[in-house]
């Protein structure tokens, strides 16, 4: 896929998001190519690339639409709304001879109670967790919630009931 | 070493205390006074409690004391989830079902859950309702009640303590207790273990108080259906109050939307047994 970045504005409505989305995300880069010379670390970088380069993210040589831009792959987070509310994405964009050669865009949260705060929180780690036997853990309470109301718990057994007969 | 345990029943759920030595008797009635009196205002599963009088009209009604931290919790978590958690949510459990006979159908007409200023303010002491509302207090009640019985554990002078209200709990001691993280999906199992001292761990789960189709007690006040992108959640807090709260808040807004008004750790579960965890949270998840 070869898409001159000239050619994306004239796409479909979809597309156009893209290219919007796209091109914001090279603003970005030039402002990361900014705190690149003053020696803080890009954080526009990735390290994979379709063409085999891995980019710093300090390749913006500078920000106007007539730029050229150094080869690489380059990724940043983004947001839209959408109709079903604020929407944070992921951009990452290979660039070749100031040429789009691929690009990808997803959607960073599937849960939407996330809101763009949440990748900043400096404590909070994600991972797939795996249940053990409480009967193994040296503990003498719990915490959860299986012990509900028995009010609630009688008549759920009782629909139960209802429904089987 | 937590010696003497007492176990009783009180709205509907068992609990126990831990103990050092035996609680007194008089302490222990004392204990039973506090959770009728907090029941006799706050429960909408009594005919004759306050909730349900006001429930029946408009009007300006005083509350006891201990309302005031409860209803200022409720505003800061109402506003930090955008009006996702609000005690405005009673009539709508009751239209979904989870009513005082615990009918546990749906009614075929659904009612709307009003925006917290449209209809009610909050001066401090009083409650002044432009209309019938029916308040639940559920999401952080439980939690309350916790606190507000060790605070009489400890006018007997019972200064360690472990009050386990049916899974939050609220400990005061030298000496940590661990705690398991119930797995949502199977009780027999836990996703982690919290090393509680001098704090409160409080949970809160989509799946258990659920009757069916997708109805659970845990409901978006923006929309009024149950929530369905966390199964289940924990929160660290220093009281009952606040940790039973956030693990209600967590259902609807990310850690760092809560973290403006509230010092806490927690843990939250996804449907695809994905955890989120602060990472100063005391203990370990199995992952």
């Amino acid at each position: 896929m070869n898409i001159p970045l000239t050619t994306l504005k004239s796409r479909t409505a979809r597309t156009a998001f893209v290219a919007f989305a796209g091109l914001s995300v090279v603003g970005t880069l030039a402002g990361c190519s900014a705190a690149a010379t003053t020696g803080s670390a890009g954080s526009g970088t990735s390290g994979s690339s379709s063409n085999g380069s891995t980019s710093s993210g300090s390749g913006a040589t500078t920000s106007s639409s007539t730029a050229s831009y150094k080869d690489g792959t380059y990724s940043a987070p983004g947001s839209y709304v959408s109709p079903g509310g604020n929407e944070q994405i992921k951009v990452t964009l290979t660039l070749a001879k100031n040429i789009i050669t691929a690009m990808d865009v997803v959607t960073v949260h599937a849960d939407p109670t996330a809101t763009g705060y949440e990748k900043q929180f400096e404590g909070g780690i994600s991972a797939v967790t795996v249940g053990k036997n409480i009967n193994t853990l040296n503990i003498g309470v719990v915490a959860g919630s299986s012990l509900t109301s028995q009010g609630f718990n009688k008549a759920l057994a009782t629909i139960k009931a209802d429904a089987k007969s | 070493m937590q010696r003497a345990e007492w176990s009783f029943e009180a709205i509907g759920a068992p609990w126990r205390i831990s103990t050092p030595g035996e609680i007194s008797d008089a302490t222990r009635d004392a204990v039973t006074a506090r959770i009728d009196a907090f029941d006799a205002v706050y429960s909408r599963f009594r005919a004759d409690s306050l909730v349900t009088r006001i429930a029946e009209a408009p009007g300006t009604w005083s509350f006891p004391r201990d309302a005031a931290p409860l209803f200022s919790l409720y505003r800061s978590l109402y506003t930090a989830t955008e009006g996702a958690m609000s005690p405005l949510v009673g009539a709508r459990l009751e239209n979904l079902g989870y009513d005082r006979d615990y009918t546990l159908q749906a009614r075929n007409e659904a009612v709307d859950v009003p925006a917290w200023d449209d209809i009610m303010q909050w001066d401090g002491s009083r409650l002044t309702t432009s209309a019938p509302v029916l308040v639940d207090v559920g999401a952080a009640g439980k939690g309350y009640l916790v606190d507000l019985v060790a605070e009489v554990l400890r006018d007997g002078g019972v200064d360690e303590y472990l009050v386990d209200a049916s899974g939050d709990l609220l400990h005061h001691g030298d000496e940590p207790v661990r705690v398991g993280l119930e797995h949502p999906l199977d009780p027999d199992q836990a996703i982690g273990v919290c090393e509680l001292q001098n704090a409160s761990i409080c949970a809160s789960a989509t799946n258990r108080r659920a009757w069916g189709d997708g109805l659970h007690h845990i409901l978006d006040a923006t929309t009024g259906e149950p929530t369905s992108t966390v199964t289940a959640t924990w929160a660290v807090a220093s009281s009952g109050l606040v940790a039973d709260g956030l693990a209600t808040a967590l259902f609807f807004a990310a850690a760092p939307a809560l973290s403006v008004d509230f010092t806490f750790d927690y843990v939250r579960m996804f449907p695809d047994s994905r955890v989120e965890y602060s990472r100063t949270f005391p203990g370990e998840l199995f992952t």
